[in-house]
């Protein structure tokens, strides 16, 4: 398999008036094409340092991270700009790379098309729900056609039950758009519903305690939560995050 | 009005409710127009009736004669267009050059916290102030009037907008970022559209501050402009001229005011989520 992410012994340090903070220390993974990998770990242990660090917007205080290929980045709000209509929105990234070329144009449109935007591209964010909203925001992130897709708790600011079907909705286009995805959260079973493989943080500095490979037959992420195996790696990582 | 065709379909609560919509609309305007109307009657009528010396409070009748009287003899126009003329370009002058250096600042956070003691003392600096001053560099014309203009607005402006520059949604700049935009990009395509509610807020406080600049100055400098008319009425005791001026300033002020929240509703479409 190739490699489109690794971590070798990366280190992080902030650095304030007031002094430093160790967020990320020996921390270690890698991640391969096509695999879907979730982290998890307890809240302020440096996840969207981690996600930077990943996209390249920071660098490592030591060790080094590598990465073959394009990052697009999902935040937890959609953060569609409210001033430029859904076609905009998904066309930014293009425009800010500079290539808004008809062929990129088009395959970016024909991504909004096949999975239910057509009827709103020429309409503003405000006018859309969160689902189709974080939607968009997906889409957006596509029409770069990222390697990798670094998703930063997409799904935490929305409601429990737009939740559960834009997780289904995103689980569904990234499969099949065959997309490589590393996803950070503090929810359990947000993890294990979407991930092929699952790895635990520690509390800062941040390492990884425990990875697992999940067996999943079945990559939707709804039907997953119905199956017995769910809530016993629920238990497991449960006690390994708070272990 | 395109409404208007499915009123038929409305439910008879929701008819209740326009109707009641369309009685508190009215109430509201026939208020504001009768406390107007009353003011204005109770003024002539206290001046008419010996309650109050005409030659201290004009009248309303009197300030409509003064400004016939300064129609016909040509200066009305005259005036007003001085003012104006003062009160638009120092307007645009502060508005344009304060959105440029707030820019400039947004743009090296070094440059900011080096200028940032100098803003803020500026700001605090009362402009009257340098109002010898800037009759010494200036003379006593148009330019002096217009400097005044521009310096009590400039730094309104600069602090407005670098406010709403700096303050920009830090989840959409790393979206950005993480797209590999540069700095150019970031400000034309995140920092200069999200902040233009802020700078229309900017505009509508920049109206108020011109007009402020220019009265200003005219005070202290000037042969010509409502101002002017309003300190030589006030020198010479003719009321009428002062009361006169400050009622056609109102109302230059007001369209002013009201040409911006038109502008505002031309671009302010999208702006919130």
């Amino acid at each position: 398999m190739e490699e489109i992410l690794r971590f070798t012994d990366v280190g992080y340090i902030y650095h304030t008036k007031r002094g430093e903070t160790v967020a990320i220390k020996g921390l270690s993974f890698s991640v391969e094409k096509g695999e879907f990998v979730a982290i998890i770990g307890p809240s302020g242990c440096g996840k969207t340092t981690l996600l930077s660090l990943a996209a390249g917007l920071l660098a490592p205080s030591e060790g080094e991270v590598t990465r073959s290929g394009r990052c697009g980045y999902m935040l937890q709000k959609d953060e569609l700009f409210p001033w430029r209509t859904i076609e905009k929105n998904i066309l930014l990234p293009l425009e800010i790379k500079g290539k808004l070329q008809q062929e990129q144009k088009e395959h970016a449109c024909s991504l909004a098309e096949k999975y239910g935007l057509s009827d709103y591209l020429q309409s503003y964010p405000s006018e859309l729900s969160g689902g189709m909203r974080q939607r968009a925001a997906l889409i957006r992130t596509l029409a770069a056609d990222p390697d990798v897709l670094l998703l930063d708790e997409p799904f935490s600011a929305l409601d429990y039950q737009t939740r559960l079907n834009v997780t289904k909705d995103v689980a569904h286009i990234i499969r099949s758009e065959q997309k490589t995805a590393l996803l950070i959260t503090h929810d359990i079973s947000e993890a294990i519903s979407l991930a092929d493989r699952v790895l635990v943080l520690s509390s800062r500095p941040a390492r990884v305690t425990h990875a697992h490979s999940l067996q999943f037959e079945e990559p939707d992420p709804l039907k997953r939560r119905e199956k017995g195996e769910f809530s016993e790696w629920f238990e497991l990582l449960w006690r390994e995050l708070n272990g | 009005m395109k409404h208007k065709r499915y009123e038929i379909s409305y439910s008879e609560e929701h008819l209740r409710f326009l109707k009641k919509r369309r009685l508190h609309v009215g109430v509201v305007w026939s208020l504001r127009v009768g406390i107007l109307l009353l003011l204005i009657g109770f003024w002539e009528l206290s001046t008419a009736v010996g309650w109050a010396d005409a030659f201290l409070v004009s009248s309303p009748s009197r300030i409509v004669k003064t400004i016939a009287g300064l129609y016909q003899d040509g200066t009305l126009f005259y005036h007003i267009g001085t003012t104006l003329w003062e009160t638009a370009a120092g307007f645009a002058i502060s508005v344009v050059l304060g959105y440029g250096i707030a820019l400039l600042l947004w743009w090296s956070e070094t440059v900011r916290s080096v200028l940032e003691p100098y803003i803020v003392v500026l700001n605090a600096l009362p402009k009257i102030a340098l109002g010898p001053l800037i009759i010494i560099w200036f003379g006593t014309g148009s330019k002096a009037i217009l400097f005044m203009t521009v310096i009590v607005g400039l730094i309104v402006a600069i602090m407005h907008m670098l406010t709403a520059f700096v303050s920009t949604d830090k989840n959409k700049l790393l979206l950005l970022r993480s797209m590999g935009a540069n700095k150019w990009q970031i400000l034309s395509k995140l920092v200069v559209p999200s902040s233009l509610a802020s700078f229309i807020s900017m505009l509508k406080v920049n109206v108020g501050m011109a007009w402020i600049g220019s009265i200003m100055g005219e005070y202290i400098v000037s042969r010509a402009g409502l101002g002017y008319l309003i300190v030589y009425g006030g020198q010479v005791f003719k009321l009428d001229l002062l009361m006169a001026a400050t009622v056609i300033l109102c109302f230059f002020a007001a369209l002013m005011y009201f040409l911006v929240a038109m502008l505002e509703k031309l671009l302010v479409k999208n702006t919130e989520n």
